[in-house]
């Protein structure tokens, strides 16, 4: 009986779409649709280039099928393939950045002033991740959004672990010094109102 | 040595120290308040982000994304977005497959941030940076990887539903389980029989789950109150847990590990039932 795990160490090609080894290969690469969404937001700052960047990825994972080692994580190997993606991009053209997909001004003026401040709170977040390198903001990403660890963000970006650790570590105060400095920000504006 | 020392709380924070390593910072946390204050710091902002990107996993996934996820990218892109996916199966030797259409409550990590989004509203309350919970922060990954793991189930099942009779079988109820559970690795695993609970079993399913092969065992029933129900079981290296119910993507789970197995009952019948039988699962299997 063919149960479909070796099957997908031989090279399969993405066209025979009628093949069950393809057809579970699309599976997975739709379940994990959500995450890499989130991951290439994170990268690229703006909804529309992050849908784009996926759909790149998507069409180079189909290509690259055959490379997919079963047994393996296939989430890990989704965001090696968009950070490469993505990486080429930056090299290929100069990136126009968008400001966060949540602008402010969208914010209705009659929304509780709580709610408020928090949208606009992590719409700062987002900001302050773009203003971080790129190899800080995909680490970031990659092990405190997405959760990997640092060993597999490692080979997913294809560094020791002891480069994943110093960037993290070098993302995550800047992050936090961002966010003080624009809570910072945030309450002199709002004293200023007050008064 | 300030790098290092930020290295090592994040590292701390993200559980990546071993034991020895793990003592040392805690016995640094002890003495110093600034390192205290530096890492309650870093915890809260490592919230403010998950809550920050949170949401997005919870957005309807756009239809050209899907249909390049198929390979069918040109000319298949509709510009408006989509909550239900078609998805055909495969056509196999015994099965016929109509177009299927299933809900992207597959999608694996649909909740995974749920747990901390809601909390965001306590940092705007005393400022952006207020309090924080480095003990969370070390069970994030383990508490993630769990999400993720039943999201998966229960888009299994629900892949299971919408396929209905067309649904694509990979070990029949009558074959020798061994050879397909040890593929799955869980050589030592047999078939629950539930007909006394009025389920048929009607066979397996390979699956992925966190990258891992796992087992989907499928059972019908003509009852429509109680609908089909499956059994995720894969393995686990995680402890030992006792039945604990869930509820996502519209359906119910009772998921528990045992000795180095992860079990997921999922179905859309009442929890009392499930309980039923996940008691008769785990004497039937040994596994609670």
């Amino acid at each position: 009986m063919s149960l479909g795990w070796k099957e997908a160490e031989a090279p399969v090609r993405a066209a025979d779409r009628g093949d069950p080894v393809s057809q579970r290969f699309s599976d997975q690469l739709i379940a994990v649709l959500p995450r890499l969404r989130r991951f290439a937001r994170g990268l690229t700052g703006s909804a529309t280039e992050a849908d784009d960047l996926v759909q790149a990825a998507c069409e180079r994972a189909l290509a690259r099928e055959h490379q997919f080692q079963e047994g393996t994580r296939f989430d890990s190997w989704m965001f090696r393939i968009v950070q490469t993606v993505w990486i080429d991009q930056l090299r290929a053209r100069e990136v126009r950045k968008e400001d966060s997909d949540v602008p402010e001004e969208r914010l209705g003026s009659d929304a509780p002033v709580r709610t408020i401040e928090a949208r606009l709170a992590l719409a700062e977040v987002r900001r302050a991740v773009q203003l971080l390198p790129p190899d800080q903001r995909t680490t970031l990403m990659l092990v405190t959004v997405e959760g990997l660890s640092y060993k597999e963000a490692a080979d997913v970006v294809g560094v020791p672990v002891g480069t994943i650790m110093s960037r993290l570590a070098r993302a995550r105060i800047a992050l936090q010094q961002h966010l003080e400095a624009g809570g910072a920000s945030r309450r002199s504006v709002k004293n200023a109102e007050a008064q | 040595m300030q790098k290092h020392s930020d290295e090592t709380l994040v590292a701390y924070l993200d559980g990546e120290l071993d034991g020895p390593e793990r003592q040392h910072v805690e016995a640094w946390l002890a003495a110093d308040l600034g390192a205290r204050d530096r890492l309650t710091g870093l915890a809260q902002s490592a919230d403010l982000l998950r809550s920050a990107y949170g949401d997005i996993v919870n957005e309807p996934v756009p239809e050209r994304l899907i249909a390049a996820a198929r390979g069918e990218t040109a000319g298949a892109a509709q510009p408006h977005e989509a909550e239900i996916l078609v998805l055909p199966r495969p056509q196999r030797s015994t099965i016929t497959m109509p177009g299927g259409r299933w809900g992207i409550g597959i999608a694996a990590a649909a909740a995974l941030f749920g747990l901390v989004v809601g909390g965001t509203g306590s940092y705007f309350a005393s400022g952006l940076l207020s309090s924080g919970n480095p003990a969370a922060e070390q069970r994030f990954a383990a508490a993630a990887a769990n999400n993720t793991w039943l999201d998966n189930a229960a888009g299994y099942y629900k892949l299971v539903v919408s396929a209905g009779d067309a649904l694509t079988i990979d070990v029949a109820a009558d074959a020798d389980s061994r050879e397909a559970l040890q593929k799955a690795s869980l050589p030592q695993t047999r078939w629950p029989d539930l007909k006394p609970w009025g389920l048929n079993f009607r066979g397996a399913r390979l699956v992925v789950v966190e990258g891992r092969p796992a087992a989907q065992l499928v059972y019908t029933t003509e009852n429509k109150a109680i609908g089909p129900l499956t059994l995720v079981i894969s393995a686990s290296k995680q402890a030992d847990i006792q039945p604990t119910f869930d509820h996502r993507q519209d359906v119910n789970l009772l998921y528990w590990r045992h000795q180095g197995r992860a079990y997921a009952l999922v179905g859309q019948t009442d929890i009392g039932y499930l309980w039923g039988i996940a008691n008769d699962v785990a004497w039937q299997l040994d596994a609670i």
